[in-house]
């Protein structure tokens, strides 16, 4: 350990109040317009007057309903094949050493380097004038999933990148045939990885405006619903959906943080 | 040589699961990216797309004044809210990764969280706090000051918003890439008679370069490509590249013209990404080329 | 093919890695009851072959068998055996209990005969008690010994061991050979055992096989290798050894002398060297005698040098002496600890018996 001398706690004091400072400008938005979400003097709400009425409307949006549940079946649809697809990537990638892994891996990271935007009219001009399939739930899914492999991938990557793989093959000595290598030993190592990668993509898909938005057409999905309506000036209703979607997001998140604090998953636990 | 192409059984194995995903990302991300650079060199009439091979859209679109003012708008946007991610993120990944103790993760975490809201509902959130009606401008009208003009429809608001989307991806960078660096470097740097200073220049900054390369391409990316945070933020004169091309897709249904302007976004961009990785040399970079440690 | 006697027997086994043989041409048996010592320098090939054994690598050419059963084509969870890895490998999400049942559980062995089995391989391996801990509530030595449970529950045919040793400090080391001596003396089974340690290979095992570019150097009982190394490698390979290069300018019956950077010295000549060829001679460290300079050789055989004394280094029971000999080279000879009359910067006399080294033409010629 370095001597701590004031100029060093000057510094600390420094990146301390930049971490506060982050922490306010992130949060703030967010916490602000869950507060306005509950009160009815939405423009100055200092004091406020309570209401519910917000979210009494955002569920009377006539496609409300059918939004979210486009926007939970292109989230779970994309989180499955997603998940499915960087799981065994990886696995294929990390355990059986090959010549190709550089490129492979670059290959599936990709799509992190290819903006929404892009991904959006790209697939729009391929599905609509090569496959002549615009406009469906479809094309959504298979288009979200190409970016959201490449979180999984990444998420998975970086918990795996940590397993010792020579544990399967002492299994396998022991008497394991391949499949009993898998359910005995690597799935109860890896499987917080995947579960991990499963809701990053999930929420990635559901929340997703950009590339859903032209491969869809007029179906709604929660996001265009959002997007329609903050076009026609600012709406409470957006507030109420908003505290909605951040509450999910928090308590999955929270969720997986209370995991890995009690010690019922291993995040990358490697066995030492 | 020919034993060199043969095929091993590791390889085999190892292809037969990840191919699956690699053949999705080639079909679906790929042969799009390729659809649109044949496009581009097409002609579209009302919503399709005409076989009629020419060099209209680009000579279009790099010669008149709108279309080259929005691609230079949208690169200094880029270039400015990739530099204040850079410099604001370093010290707060630095104090994360360094001083986090047993809450690094849940420190980190929280920076990053905001990303899954999803960007519309962020860009709404913002817009409550500095548009004209927002909380920011309110709270100063009854205190009686000028509303801060400044923040109300500009590029500067559209910044704001920008940095606001995706400085979690620079923090997050950054700290991963500081995860892996071993402190006591530093120490090793001191006692060798490196000032603080001197030790970060020196050992931290190299070390971690690639991080913070990967943080940059992943904050000017998007960036270049926003669309909705200039619509919503930044007020009628805001308009960036990005809506630009999406207009073509949307109310004047130009796809031959849309599509050019999507293969000079994905040129800025790949040049970008191509610029600050040529300043990565590998061997100083730390990197050893081993994914497991063997 | 009479192979059913041996409890592993490898026939003409080959591997090749790219350019590279790692093991070329190795055939050995092991009996029951025997503790076989594969030893080698790192790249010699020792674990490639352990694993061609245990069917985690596939033999290019050859045939593997285990108790007379050709297992040349089957996975390693067809071969019965039982394996103790480098770093344990023990499951982390597994208790002591569930990682040394495993095989027994992979047998679908019924539960009742588990727990028997599992009693029993605690008992061996002094670990009741433990059952119901996780992995990374052991200690190293208490890891080793679930890594050693586990290997033997199942009672295998035979048990492989890659360097189980390597990740224990010096102590527990000392302790671990005892232990294992002990389990392979209790159990019949037989271990076949990878390690570069030379030490451990000696201490525990009865015979060795000395690896070196994927092939056998030489394989016999371990005293054997260490009294009659049959080649230059092996007799460098084992021992504290003096290292010294000469060329041959007489012969006189069973000796050579050969001048080594100007000293004179007698060698038994080896086999088909003549007078001008090159020699390499592996003097023991522990052969050799030191003393004052003024002191009689204790035999009129024994080569004497004057040199001086560079440092000591005190081992416990003897000493390591460094001394540098009038040609400038340095030797070290191995010494009871307290020698009268003889300290650092002295002039003092080095002696041995010409016989006591080993003599091989040097590979090459120059």
């Amino acid at each position: 350990m370095a001597a701590i001398n004031s100029k060093d706690i000057v510094l600390r004091a420094i990146q301390v109040l930049l971490l506060v400072a982050l922490y306010i400008f992130l949060y703030f938005p967010i916490l602000f317009i869950t507060y306005v979400s509950f009160v009815d003097n939405i423009i100055w709400p200092f004091p406020p007057e309570w209401t519910l009425k917000w979210y009494a409307r955002l569920l009377s949006m006539s496609d409300f309903h059918v939004g979210l549940k486009n926007s939970v079946y292109i989230g779970l649809c994309t989180a499955v094949l997603s998940t499915l697809f960087a799981t065994s990537a990886v696995i294929g990638l990390l355990k059986y050493r090959t010549r190709w892994r550089g490129p492979m891996i670059l290959l599936y990271i990709s799509p992190l380097f290819v903006p929404g935007l892009l991904i959006g009219i790209s697939t729009l001009m391929f599905n609509a004038n090569v496959l002549g399939m615009s406009g469906k739930l479809a094309s959504a899914i298979v288009a979200n999933t190409t970016e959201a492999i490449a979180f999984s991938f990444l998420v998975i990557l970086a918990q795996l990148v940590r397993y010792d793989w020579r544990m399967d093959e002492a299994a396998m000595v022991f008497g394991a045939r391949p499949a009993q290598v898998f359910r005995e030993v690597t799935l109860p190592t890896i499987w917080p990885a995947i579960l991990g990668a499963f809701l990053v993509s999930f929420i990635l898909a559901f929340n997703n405006l950009e590339i859903s938005f032209y491969n869809l057409g007029a179906i709604p999905t929660l996001p265009t619903i959002a997007w329609g309506t903050l076009r026609h000036g600012i709406k409470p209703e957006l507030f109420a959906l908003a505290s909605v979607i951040n509450l999910l997001v928090f308590s999955i998140i929270a969720g997986l943080f209370f995991l890995i604090q009690t010690g019922l998953v291993r995040f990358g636990y490697r066995g030492e | 040589m020919a034993a060199q192409l043969r095929l091993t059984r590791r390889d085999l194995k190892a292809m037969a699961l990840s191919l699956p995903g690699a053949l999705f990302l080639l079909f679906f991300l790929f042969l799009p990216l390729v659809t649109i650079v044949i496009y581009s060199f097409w002609r579209s009439e009302n919503y399709t797309m005409i076989a009629d091979w020419n060099l209209d859209n680009y000579i279009t679109l790099l010669t008149t004044r709108t279309y080259l003012t929005f691609i230079f708008r949208s690169l200094v946007m880029s270039l400015s809210v990739s530099f204040i991610c850079l410099v604001y993120s370093w010290p707060v990944a630095y104090f994360i990764a360094r001083y986090g103790g047993r809450y690094r993760l849940i420190l980190v975490l929280l920076t990053a969280a905001p990303f899954f809201t999803g960007i519309i509902l962020r860009v709404t959130a913002m817009q409550q706090i500095l548009g004209p009606i927002g909380v920011l401008n309110m709270f100063l009208t009854n205190m009686g000051l000028a509303p801060l003009k400044l923040l109300m429809y500009t590029n500067y608001a559209t910044a704001l918003g920008l940095v606001y989307l995706w400085i979690p991806f620079m923090v997050l960078a950054i700290y991963l890439s500081l995860l892996t660096f071993d402190f006591k470097l530093l120490d090793a740097a001191m006692i060798n008679g490196a000032g603080p200073l001197r030790a970060f220049i020196e050992v931290t900054w190299p070390l971690n370069w690639i991080g913070t390369c990967i943080g940059l391409a992943l904050v000017f990316i998007p960036t270049f490509a926003a669309t909705i945070t200039p619509k919503f933020l930044g007020g009628v004169n805001g308009a960036l590249y990005g809506n630009i091309l999406a207009h073509q897709f949307g109310a004047t249904g130009t796809w031959a013209l849309g599509s050019a302007m999507g293969v000079v976004l994905f040129a800025i961009s790949s040049l970008f990404v191509y610029i600050i990785f040529k300043t990565v040399n590998l061997n100083r970079a730390g990197y050893t080329g081993k994914l497991d440690g063997e | 093919m009479q192979t059913s006697a041996h409890a592993l027997e490898l026939v003409e086994v080959e591997k090749q890695f790219g350019p590279v043989r790692a093991v070329d041409n190795v055939s050995f048996s092991v009996e029951k009851g025997e503790f076989f010592a594969l030893l080698g320098p790192s790249g010699s090939g020792k674990t490639t072959l352990l694993r061609i054994i245990a069917g985690l690598e596939s033999a290019g050419k050859g045939s593997v068998h285990i108790g007379g059963r050709d297992v040349t084509r089957k996975p390693p969870y067809a071969r019965g055996i039982g394996m103790v890895f480098q770093d344990f490998l023990l499951f982390p999400h597994k208790t002591v209990g569930e990682n040394i049942s495993f095989p027994l559980k992979m047998k679908k062995m019924p539960a009742a005969r588990q727990k028997e089995q599992l009693d029993w391989v605690l008992e061996l391996v002094r670990m009741k008690g433990f059952e119901d801990r996780f992995p990374n509530q052991l200690s190293g030595g208490q890891k080793q010994r679930v890594a050693l449970a586990r290997g033997l529950v199942a009672r295998p045919d035979i048990l492989l061991l890659d360097e189980p040793l390597a990740n224990l400090d010096r102590e527990l080391r000392k302790e671990m050979e005892v232990e294992m001596r002990r389990f392979q003396a209790e159990i019949d089974i037989p271990f076949v055992y990878v390690t570069h340690n030379q030490e451990e290979a000696l201490t525990l095992s009865n015979r060795v096989a000395v690896m070196k570019d994927g092939r056998f150097e030489q394989v016999g009982d371990k005293l054997e290798l260490y009294e009659a190394p049959a080649t230059a490698f092996v007799a460098s390979f084992l021992g504290l050894n003096n290292t010294i290069v000469g060329q041959v300018t007489a012969q006189e019956g069973g000796l050579s002398t050969i001048d080594w950077k100007g000293i004179r010295l007698p060698v038994p000549t080896p086999e088909g060297v003549g007078v001008g060829d090159s020699v390499q001679y592996y003097l023991r460290s522990e052969k050799m005698h030191i003393g004052p300079l003024e002191d009689t050789p204790e035999g009129a055989d024994a080569t004497r040098l004057a040199a001086r004394l560079r440092d000591i280094i005190f081992k416990g029971q003897y000493s390591d002496y460094f001394v540098i000999v009038e040609n400038g080279e340095e030797m070290v000879i191995s010494d009871v600890p307290d020698i009268k009359g003889i300290t650092i910067g002295d002039q003092v006399a080095v002696s041995w018996l010409p016989e006591d080294g080993f003599a091989f033409a040097a590979k090459g010629d120059r």
